[in-house]
């Protein structure tokens, strides 16, 4: 089977785990007590006013017909209406998201960048002072909350020393009419890496050390793989049997690891976010919440589901890839 | 923990280990197993001393009278006309520097915003974390080992039931899901636990459902299926003890996550309602403050990275301890 029928079959094999997802956050947001209607119009509305809203948002329907309308509309890109901005909830997501996933790439980015070189020096340096380091590094970023990471960031670097903002994002393709202090897309390119510096840091700690973990314990294990052995007993350079026979074969748990880190840096993107105050997705589930907006709150729920589904795919398609026994055979 | 003996009574071999001579089998599963390889690794000894630490300091907590008062008060409410000494033993000095009293000896790191002693409050926040941790890592292990069991050991359309099941709650990012869940039923700090526990059914459902798959064929079970043993009896007195060191392991560290995640809840607004003090709650409270008070951001964030960093080196010494590749 081809990499392109593997990969639309991964993908086919994604839809019921999002119906599941849509199910599991429709019936969750109906069970949040309390009455949105009350809240836009406060505790003493008009009959007809109330009447009308509920029209509006399709509220005045049983929930089994909302459901099947809901899932109908997301089949077709219609998440419902945001009760609190007043606008399509995919038209706020839209203008979210990017603003997540800048920050998931840069994290990620980030902990690829400095895991890798910690776990392949820790492996080629087992049980040696570099190695003690690394290891020590790498359970503390595993132990310690992002968004405490944030604060003490914020701390020094932003109190203290006054090298970087403490809060807000700037999008690296914004407008520079739309940026203060920007008179051209370089300037907003630097601010932008500005904005981004701590946050990243901090949501990114957590990926690099589990990263230099698992990067450490499948080097070592490479490194005493009977293909090293081989190279080693024909003379082969320890650097070049390091650079291209250990460290290709040890890049595959590593890919695995970063899928499954997804959900986790998800989940703390949503902790970054309010530490450095950027509007992206999760302080819109936030907002949401805190205003009972049921449409957007499915809504948000399902995207972030979605970006862990991809993720995962696209984790699974780089591991086949990379992995020459995969055959994209059936199972 | 009726698991470890019935582990110890089925699977050690002759009964009587503690005197055992070289030439003796010993087994390599159950709690006296585990307890002695734990003995003899570095690494899960000191996680044992901070996990102990921590225990003995949540307990601690609930008894000391001096701590639950600063802990649990909404503030520290003084009138300096009638109490002026109350004022100097509760309040710190008032002023621009000492506002929040760093440097007096009976606030040894200070208080927090409405005049509370942070020691107090960290350490009642032990118990809170402690408490939180493993009742929802419970949640997860008894969950997960009933799904993952059932499944694995039934297989067809039960597997592929509960199967897809867990995979859907999986692909929802856990804190948005926790977060959806107590907007549902409640922003305390049980259904923080329950949330948490069941974000953690996946993780144990499939480490047992993939240790049942393998030891389903095994000739002990054959025989004891032979026998005309019953299935739950199987599963839970055979199966799951087999099962003890891999699950042992996953719990131990699911503890830390769990910890780290209820105090990114709390920090959200969803867990420990106030005044009740949760690590990150206080976290949360301290934002407002940064500048002027740093010790109030600093000090919880380290209460919660030793008591996680306590439980990871614990569940990784463990895995080395009861692995038998790294033994041999």
């Amino acid at each position: 089977m081809s990499l392109l029928r593997y990969t639309l079959r991964r993908f086919a094999q994604a839809i019921p785990v999002l119906i599941g997802i849509v199910t599991i956050t429709f019936f969750l947001a109906n069970q949040i007590p309390g009455d949105p209607v009350e809240i836009m119009l406060g505790p003493t509305p008009a009959q007809e006013q109330v009447e009308a809203i509920r029209a509006r948002y399709g509220l005045d329907r049983p929930i089994y017909v909302r459901y099947f309308t809901y899932l109908s509309g997301v089949a077709t890109g219609d998440l419902g209406l945001s009760i609190y901005y007043d606008r399509p909830v995919l038209e706020m997501i839209m203008l979210r998201l990017p603003v997540t996933l800048l920050l998931m790439l840069s994290a990620f980015a980030f902990a690829i960048v400095t895991a890798i070189p910690l776990g392949v020096i820790s492996a080629k340096r087992r049980n040696e002072p570099a190695d003690h380091v690394s290891r020590i590094v790498s359970l503390i970023g595993v132990s310690t909350p992002s968004f405490w990471i944030g604060l003490v960031l914020i701390i020094v670097f932003a109190f203290y020393l006054g090298w970087f903002p403490a809060r807000g994002l700037v999008l690296p393709w914004a407008n520079p009419a739309d940026v203060r202090g920007a008179a051209t897309q370089l300037e907003v390119l630097r601010q932008s890496a500005h904005h981004l510096f701590l946050p990243m840091i901090a949501l990114g700690t957590l990926q690099m050390a589990q990263i230099t973990r698992i990067e450490r314990s499948s080097m070592v294990d490479s490194l005493q793989g009977e293909y090293v052995k081989l190279a080693r007993a024909y003379g082969v350079p320890e650097s070049t049997i390091v650079r291209k026979h250990a460290f290709q074969v040890a890049q595959l748990p590593v890919i695995t690891i970063i899928g499954l880190g997804l959900s986790t840096a998800l989940g703390g993107a949503v902790l970054t976010e309010t530490v450095f105050e950027i509007q992206g997705m999760g302080r819109l589930i936030i907002t949401a919440i805190n205003n009972q907006d049921y449409e957007l709150i499915m809504g948000t729920t399902l995207v972030f589901g979605v970006v862990y589904v991809v993720g995962v795919i696209l984790t699974d398609i780089t591991y086949s890839y990379l992995d020459p026994r995969v055959t994209y055979g059936e199972d | 923990m009726s698991i470890n003996s019935a582990t110890s009574d089925d699977d050690t071999p002759d009964g009587d280990d503690e005197s055992g001579g070289p030439d003796e089998v010993e087994a390599r599963v159950g709690l006296r197993y585990t307890l002695k390889q734990v003995r003899q690794d570095t690494t899960a000894r000191i996680g044992t001393y901070i996990v102990g630490l921590m225990t003995f300091v949540a307990v601690f907590a609930a008894f000391d009278y001096y701590i639950l008062d600063y802990a649990i008060a909404e503030a520290v409410l003084y009138n300096p006309e009638t109490d002026p000494d109350q004022v100097r033993r509760l309040l710190p000095p008032v002023g621009m520097e000492n506002q929040f009293g760093q440097g007096v000896l009976e606030h040894p790191l200070g208080t927090d915003h409405r005049g509370r002693d942070l020691l107090s409050r960290t350490i009642y926040g032990t118990r809170i974390a402690m408490t939180v941790g493993f009742l929802a890592t419970a949640i997860g292990l008894g969950g997960g080992t009933v799904i993952g069991a059932v499944s694995g050991y039934y297989g067809g359309w039960i597997d592929d039931v509960l199967q897809r099941v867990t995979e859907t709650i999986y692909a929802i990012p856990f804190l948005v899901l926790v977060i959806a869940f107590m907007t549902a039923f409640g922003r305390d700090l049980t259904f923080a636990m329950i949330g948490v526990g069941i974000t953690a059914i996946p993780v144990f459902n499939r480490l047992i459902r993939s240790r049942v798959v393998s030891i389903r064929e095994e000739d002990y079970v054959e025989a004891a299926r032979a026998a005309g043993v019953k299935d739950r009896n199987i599963i839970f007195r055979h199966i799951i003890p087999n099962s003890f060191a891999p699950v042992l392991v996953q719990a131990t560290l699911q503890v830390g996550v769990s910890i780290l995640i209820v105090a990114g809840l709390s920090f959200l607004g969803f867990g420990a309602q106030p005044p009740t003090p949760s690590w990150g709650q206080m976290l949360s409270a301290s934002r407002g403050y940064m500048l002027p008070a740093p010790t109030f951001s600093i000090f919880p964030g380290i209460a919660i990275l030793i008591t996680v960093i306590g439980f990871n080196i614990l569940g990784d010494g463990l895995q080395d301890a009861l692995d038998p590749r790294i033994n041999n």
